[in-house]
């Protein structure tokens, strides 16, 4: 690794536009042209746009094609704090939907209603052109065929739900029985440990039923 | 369709761990991680979080010798986690779900002085929850000692369990909010709010018919 | 940043919140150009930059009405991609680029000048991706997207002197690395 010098403090002024680079020695003066142009040649516009891409993002973003009922419209109306971050825009329109799809899925479905100490995760996935994807972690042991995601749609959004022990969880998507890829929606990364660089998603599960001792704060 | 995920065997003692990594786990690989398994319950540590990592480490493939030390690996954090449980709760012997959830937090790269500082404010509580709220700050950036604040403060004003989870997001929501917010503005404005941060609401996602099972 | 004529942003937002979805376009050719660069720069990779950019101005588009300043809108716009680009960053393990992602080096041993643009791009490229994230970070906005210290700190969050520092410190990588490669 190379060792750095500290630069003059003279060019930094220069190059902080603080002071007139004609001022500067001539040594220091070759370093600012230098400096200044590796600067220039990194002005270099992209030749891509993805103005279509984000008009379109933003047009599916539209609620017609979504009518929730008024129990989840009461639940998405409530101001809550989401445990995931910054989600990439093809999950927005499903995120309306899948409490939907659950709330139906349970009406017709002999579906197991979470215990006090147990919540239900969701899970979605952008993978298309995919023929399967499972979600495999600490809570089925790490085995493969407990949790499939469907891609009901064939958009190559594939989704899915569980109901889990409350507390953390760590997961990989398992894609084509054979790619192992962390959950880019997951918010929270855990290493491996096997000493490769890999990681785990974090997922935390709430209880369904928030216990009394959870908040002494009535809202 | 919503699934019901059994919870694994719980393994109660290194006999229990080997059935469930029997058919797993590499053959040359079982000698050393039954060993380090053994090694945990000797000591009285929690061993799931070593047959986890065995499990883990089994379905992806990962070549011997780095699935061993993966194993290892967790139960030197076991250990560390006992120590620092026990500064915490000197009179008692440590809880391993206390030990276990302190394994995960130094897992997740939060310091140990502000594990044992945050394990303080309520030893007798699962710390889980808040330990998890301070690797969430942490992994946005926001200064470890200032969310150790914060979290602490959260608790005094009777945010406890999840909710500890919920401050760490409206944290990162304020963060992410237009203005040029710094991490100590988005604090700032949390703190304001305690204890009225939003909740993260789970999705009403059950009916009321009962059933025995998936 | 706005020319004769164009709307600007503070009308922008006021037509978007107004319902007039279509007037996000404006922003969007406004300002994607420079996030794609910064991002691009960020990620080492055009096509992650072009993911990072896509979420970063739907996301923005989602959360409009918190755009509390629409006059400082194009500090707002970097942060969040800044942001995103921190996350893909993170996933990644490493804040470095891999030098495999890294372009192609032109003969070093040849004099500066006797490269093509093409080929001092790519070596300016590969000492830029040799920096640390918050290093790199920090020298793009200043110096390729020309930001002041005070804007740099509303996308950044960081303090003044704390980014002072984080240019400086680029800036004398750079030049060492510069100094190698040629």
């Amino acid at each position: 690794m190379m060792a750095m010098s500290p630069i003059d403090p003279g060019l930094q002024e220069a190059l902080d536009g603080v002071r007139d680079p004609g001022t500067l020695p001539m040594d220091l003066r070759e370093a600012y042209a230098r400096l200044m142009g590796a600067a220039n040649l990194l002005q270099t516009l992209p030749a891509v746009s993805v103005a279509a891409r984000v008009m379109a993002d933003i047009h599916d973003l539209k609620p017609e094609r979504i009518r929730p009922g008024p129990r989840l419209m009461r639940w998405l109306a409530r101001p809550r704090a989401v445990t995931l971050r910054l989600r990439p825009a093809w999950t927005l329109a499903l995120a309306a939907g899948l409490a939907a799809i659950l709330l139906i899925s349970t009406q017709s479905t002999r579906s197991p209603i979470p215990g006090p100490h147990q919540g239900v995760a969701q899970f979605v996935g952008r993978f298309p052109g995919a023929r399967s994807v499972e979600v495999v972690g600490s809570f089925n042991d790490w085995s493969r065929g407990s949790l499939h995601l469907r891609d009901e749609n064939h958009d190559g959004i594939w989704h899915g739900a569980a109901v889990l022990p409350a507390g953390p969880h760590e997961y990989m998507f398992v894609v084509d029985g054979e790619r192992w890829v962390p959950d880019p929606l997951a918010g929270r990364y855990v290493d491996d440990g096997f000493g490769a660089g890999g990681e785990n998603s974090l997922l935390i599960v709430r209880p369904a039923q928030a216990s009394l001792d959870d908040d002494a704060t009535l809202r | 369709m919503l699934v019901l995920v059994g919870a694994p065997l719980a393994a109660q003692n290194g006999g229990g761990a080997a059935s469930r990594l029997a058919g797993r786990v590499p053959p040359a690989a079982l000698p050393a991680i039954d060993s380090l398994i053994a090694a945990a319950v000797a000591e009285s540590l929690p061993s799931e979080p070593l047959v986890q990592k065995a499990l883990e480490g089994s379905a992806k493939g990962v070549p011997t010798d780095r699935l061993v030390n993966g194993v290892r690996r967790s139960l030197l954090q076991l250990r560390e986690a006992r120590v620092l449980v026990g500064r915490v709760m000197p009179d008692q012997q440590a809880p391993e779900a206390h030990v276990a959830a302190v394994s995960a937090a130094l897992a997740r790269g939060l310091a140990p002085a502000i594990v044992e500082r945050l394990l303080t404010v309520a030893p007798n509580e699962p710390p889980g929850p808040v330990l998890h709220a301070a690797a969430d700050l942490v992994a946005h950036r926001f200064n470890p000692d200032s969310a150790a604040d914060l979290l602490v403060e959260a608790h005094n004003k009777g945010l406890h369990g999840m909710r500890l989870l919920d401050v760490a997001v409206a944290a990162d929501h304020e963060l992410q909010r237009a203005g040029g917010r710094t991490h100590a503005d988005a604090l700032a404005r949390v703190r304001a709010l305690l204890p009225n941060v939003p909740t993260a609401e789970v999705p009403p996602a059950v009916t009321r018919r009962r059933t025995k099972g998936s | 940043m706005v020319n004769d004529g164009a709307p600007s942003d503070v009308e922008v937002v006021a037509r978007v919140l107004g319902g007039d979805g279509e007037a996000f376009g404006i922003l969007i050719r406004r300002y994607e150009p420079g996030l794609l660069r910064f991002a691009t720069r960020m990620l080492g990779n055009p096509d992650a930059a072009a993911d990072a950019v896509a979420e970063s101005l739907v996301r923005a588009y989602r959360h409009l009405a918190q755009c509390r300043d629409p006059a400082r809108l194009r500090s707002w716009l970097y942060r969040i991609t800044g942001n995103r680009c921190r996350s893909h960053l993170a996933r990644r393990r490493t804040n470095d680029i891999s030098l495999s992602e890294a372009p192609p080096l032109a003969d070093a041993s040849d004099s500066w000048a006797a490269l093509e643009r093409g080929e001092q791009v790519a070596l300016v490229e590969r000492a830029l991706n040799a920096l640390p994230a918050e290093k790199r970070e920090a020298f793009v906005l200043k110096h390729v997207e020309g930001m002041s210290y005070e804007e740099m700190a509303a996308v950044t969050g960081a303090r003044i002197p704390t980014l002072k520092m984080r240019v400086h410190r680029a800036r004398e990588a750079l030049l060492a690395a510069l100094e190698e490669l040629v």
